[in-house]
């Protein structure tokens, strides 16, 4: 459909709207902080000319909980159970992360059984992640898909057959708790290897069967191709890391090129689409389910024997004290570089970071869209915000 | 410093051009406030780190050392981090000290992901930005007052109810 408003390649997010156009009729609309589109409290006003977006202006910090400065009165730890509550659909990204900073901080080994359950853990940790972004993605796209709960309850059913793995090894199905300074509280139950293949060999069988579900509905490829397309060197500028970078083009997954773990004894194959558009977002996911489903399958039966936390039990929280000097680690969670930058020598004499932050992949994929939506009418508005995965307890912390 | 080993490419240009000698193992390098925005520039263009990475200040009180000598003023810290996506991916970081009325340049011309990591910085810890197009609160409300990161904002600190 031809436009009529003209939209220049680059959009300049900072466009003044009294200089534009003073006789057109704009209008603006609000959308969120309440909308059940916006994947938790965020808002996006829309200046609209018809009904046509000409500028976007994100606001963020509706669930802003300060876990900065409270990491700054907590110790080492006692963050772990705090930071699982940032990216409240990964917990297992958000541990781990927090935890590979203190250990570098710290200087804390992790022995190779307790990597290889990590990377386990994460893995399947990004499954079930994928597969809550689809399901509501087709939520997003509401009627497009049969109904437009269809593919949510499909979605979770599988989701919910990982969560039951996890509450298996640490007794919770969410909000674990299972890492910590050093490796894992919880070693992985004998039997286990069976259950997850069981739950693999459902799950393998289904993403086929999503992925027809979605790419041969030829409503939703006409919803999603060629709409909120991101180019690659903006990407980067922007910061935009995982699954949205990977759709533009640019191969980067930090799990291939800057392994940790046990990713640096495995051989990721690096999903990528050239599109930039929702469509290639889609894609991407849902190609990852399956990557995954095959890192966990190579890795699950050569979980090398030996200690599962390589440090002494935590008795006295503060018992790990750092009195000086500055780290970051980061790690591919299922939206991107997931980064930790701590700084030591806090309060209670070196046992609490004297700062702390996270540098959240989510931030930086909502930050687009006053770049990309532009161009696009209310109802695409809709469909970019659910394809870059927000997760608005991330992006706001 | 911990966790992340600079690129050659990166301590050669660091050493060369922009004049910093130390190489700490436990902190970034330190680098003059005023040449923030040209080392930017040339890592981008010239070495490849074109993936935006991060942007950390941090506030220190004024200390004095137990064993005599200048008290150590109150100042800021900014840490910066850009990435080379692809193949062996490498992080180059280094820090900025400036004065508690200093400015440190933006890098939004160069990576608009600069633009909410800087505005979350000015909220949270209070370092102001120089020629950031549109420096305003991001997690905080307008009005708030304080900037809640600082060392001495206290966690009791009585706050007005939200709007």
């Amino acid at each position: 459909m031809a436009l009529a408003v003209e939209i220049p390649d680059r959009v300049d997010p900072y466009l003044d709207i009294d200089e534009y156009e003073p006789e057109a009729d704009l209008m603006v609309l609000n959308l969120g902080p309440q909308h059940p589109s916006t994947h938790g409290v965020f808002h996006v006003k829309l200046f609209l000319d018809g009904e046509i977006i000409i500028k976007a202006v994100p606001y963020a910090g509706y669930l802003h909980r300060g876990v900065e400065k409270l990491c700054e009165k907590l110790m080492f730890t006692q963050i772990t159970p705090i930071v699982d509550k940032n990216d409240y659909v990964s917990p297992m990204m958000n541990e781990q992360a927090i935890n590979m900073a203190f250990e570098a901080l710290l200087g804390v080994e992790v022995p190779r059984r307790a990597r290889y359950v990590r990377t386990i853990e994460a893995e399947l940790q990004r499954i079930a992640s994928h597969l809550l972004w689809l399901g509501t993605f087709g939520m997003d796209l509401g009627g497009a898909l049969g109904g437009g709960a269809t593919i949510f309850m499909h979605c979770f059913r599988e989701r919910e057959s990982i969560l039951d793995l996890f509450e298996e090894v640490t007794g919770c199905r969410f909000h674990y708790n299972t890492h910590t300074i050093g490796g894992n509280r919880h070693d992985i139950t004998p039997g286990w290897a069976d259950h997850v293949k069981q739950a693999l060999d459902v799950i393998d069988q289904r993403i086929p069967e999503y992925e027809s579900l979605m790419t041969g509905n030829r409503i939703f490829v006409e919803r999603t191709r060629g709409v909120g397309v991101l180019k690659a060197e903006l990407a980067m500028e922007l910061g935009i890391t995982g699954p949205m970078l990977r759709a533009a083009g640019v191969s980067h997954d930090l799990r291939r090129h800057a392994p940790y773990h046990a990713y640096d004894e495995i051989k990721v194959k690096v999903q990528t689409e050239k599109a930039g558009d929702s469509l290639a977002r889609t894609l991407v996911r849902i190609r990852e389910m399956s990557e995954s489903s095959r890192i966990v399958r190579e890795l699950i039966d050569n979980v090398p024997e030996g200690p599962i936390c390589g440090h002494k039990p935590i008795k006295i929280a503060t018992q790990e004290r750092a009195q000086s000097g500055q780290a970051y680690a980061c790690l591919e969670s299922p939206r991107g570089e997931l980064g930790t930058y701590v700084i030591g020598g806090g309060a209670n004499k070196g046992a609490s970071p004297y700062r702390l932050k996270i540098r959240p992949p989510s931030l930086h994929a909502v930050s687009c869209l006053p770049y990309v939506l532009p161009g696009h009418t209310v109802s695409d508005a809709v469909t970019i915000l659910g394809s870059t995965d927000p997760i608005i307890g991330e992006v706001d912390r | 410093m911990k966790g992340v080993v600079l690129d050659k490419k990166v301590v050669a240009l660091l050493g060369e051009r922009f004049g910093v000698e130390e190489f700490p193992d436990d902190v970034p390098p330190l680098l003059d406030g005023t040449r923030h925005f040209e080392l930017a520039r040339a890592l981008k263009d010239e070495i490849g780190y074109r993936l935006y990475g991060f942007c950390v200040a941090s506030h220190w009180l004024e200390t004095t050392p137990k064993k005599g000598g200048d008290p150590d003023p109150e100042h800021y810290e900014v840490a910066t981090g850009l990435r080379a996506p692809g193949k062996r991916s490498t992080l180059a970081v280094w820090r900025v000290r400036l004065s508690m009325d200093e400015e440190i340049e933006s890098l939004v011309p160069l990576f608009a992901g600069a633009d909410w990591q800087e505005r979350e910085q000015y909220d949270l810890v209070g370092v102001r930005f120089a020629n950031h197009p549109d420096l305003r609160r991001l997690m905080m409300p307008e009005d708030w007052e304080g900037h809640p990161l600082r060392k001495d904002y206290a966690i009791e600190t009585a706050c007005p109810p939200w709007r």
